[in-house]
C-alpha cells in the first residue's frame, strides 16, 4: 500500500486570480494596481477584492502613494506570502509527480 | 486540477519575464555629470582663489543629483508600473554608496585626513557601484569601466600636501570612467533595445 499523503492545499492561493497576483508579485519587488490589472487580465473590482483577501491573509502589503483620484496602490509580496506560494507550488508538484504515477501503476496492475 | 494551477504559475512567470523592461538609462548620467562638473569647478576655484567658500561647492552634487534621480526614477516607474528585484537591488546599493560616502567623508573630516584620503575613497565607491551594477545587469561595459575606475581610484593618493587639489581633477576623470562613459553606453544600448522591439512589433 502506498504511503503517499495528500499535501495540504492552501485555500487562499487556490484561486486562479489570487494565484496569478501572487506569482506576478513573487517575480517582482513591487507593482502598481494597473500593472496587476493588465498582467492578470482582470477587472478592477475583482482584482481589488482578491488583493484585499491576500492582504488580510498577510501575503501582500499594499501602500498608497498620493491622494485623490491620482492616488496609486502599490503592492508587494511579504515573506509569509513568498513562503506560502513556495509551499503551495511544492505541494502541487508533489501531488502531480507522486500521486499520478502511483495511480497509473494501480491502473496497469488492475 | 494540479496541472492547470502549475500551468498558471509557469505562464505567469513567463509573462512577467517577457514584460520586464530596461530602465535606469539616465541615472548614471544624472549623477555622473553633476559630480564630474562640480569636481572640476572646485578644482578651478581652489587653483584660482583657494578660499573657504570653495568648500561649499560640494553641496551642489546632492542638490542637483537627488532631484534628478527622483525625477528619472518616477519617470521609469510611470513607464513600467513595477519595480523588479534587480532594479531594487541596484537602487539600494547606490543609496548605500551615497550614505557611505557622506559618513566616510564626515569621519575623515573629523579625523583630519579628508584631503589625504577622501577622493580615493569616493572614486573607489563609485567604481565599485558601477562594477556591481554591471554584474547585476550582465552589462559588460559597466563591468569593464568599473574595474578600470577602481584600479585608477588609488591615483589621487599620490597627490598629497600642496598638490592635493589635483586629486579633484583625477577624481573627476575617475567619475567620467565610472559613471559617464558606462552611462552613455547603457543609454545607447537601451535606445537600441527599444528600437529593435518596436521594429519587431
Amino acid at each position: 500500500m502506498s504511503n503517499f499523503k495528500f499535501p495540504v492545499i492552501n485555500s487562499v492561493l487556490h484561486n486562479e486570480l489570487r494565484l496569478k497576483i501572487m506569482v506576478a508579485l513573487d517575480s517582482l519587488e513591487s507593482a502598481n494596481f494597473m500593472y496587476l490589472c493588465e498582467i492578470t487580465d482582470s477587472t478592477r473590482g475583482n482584482l481589488s477584492v482578491q488583493i484585499t483577501t491576500l492582504k488580510d491573509a498577510g501575503y501582500l502589503e499594499v501602500s498608497r502613494s498620493g491622494s485623490g483620484p491620482s492616488a496609486r496602490s502599490v503592492c508587494c509580496i511579504t515573506y509569509k506570502g513568498h513562503e506560502a506560494l513556495r509551499a503551495y507550488e511544492e505541494g502541487l508538484r508533489r501531488l502531480f509527480s507522486e500521486r499520478v504515477p502511483d495511480m497509473e501503476n494501480k491502473q496497469k496492475i488492475g | 486540477m494540479t496541472a492547470s494551477e502549475l500551468d498558471i504559475i509557469t505562464r505567469m512567470r513567463g509573462e512577467v519575464m517577457s514584460r520586464k523592461e530596461l530602465t535606469g538609462e539616465n541615472l548614471f548620467l544624472a549623477w555622473g555629470y553633476p559630480t564630474s562638473i562640480i569636481l572640476l569647478l572646485e578644482f578651478a576655484a581652489l587653483m584660482l582663489w583657494n578660499e573657504d567658500w570653495c568648500d561649499w561647492l560640494w553641496a551642489g552634487i546632492p542638490l542637483i543629483g537627488v532631484p534628478l534621480m527622483i525625477y528619472f526614477l518616477n519617470e521609469d516607474y510611470e513607464r513600467t508600473r513595477c519595480r523588479t528585484l534587480e532594479q531594487n537591488a541596484i537602487l539600494v546599493m547606490w543609496v548605500f554608496i551615497g550614505f557611505a560616502s557622506c559618513v566616510g567623508g564626515a569621519a575623515m573630516g573629523f579625523a583630519g585626513v579628508f584631503r589625504q584620503a577622501f577622493f580615493a575613497y569616493l572614486g573607489l565607491l563609485c567604481s565599485l557601484g558601477c562594477f556591481m551594477t554591471g554584474i547585476i545587469l550582465h552589462f559588460r561595459p559597466k563591468i569593464i569601466c568599473g574595474i578600470i575606475a577602481s584600479l585608477s581610484s588609488a591615483i589621487p593618493l599620490f597627490f598629497q600636501g600642496e598638490q592635493w587639489p589635483w586629486q579633484l581633477l583625477i577624481t573627476s576623470l575617475i567619475v567620467v570612467v565610472a559613471l559617464i562613459i558606462p552611462g552613455h553606453f547603457f543609454r545607447h544600448y537601451v535606445k537600441n533595445y527599444y528600437k529593435e522591439m518596436n521594429a519587431y512589433e
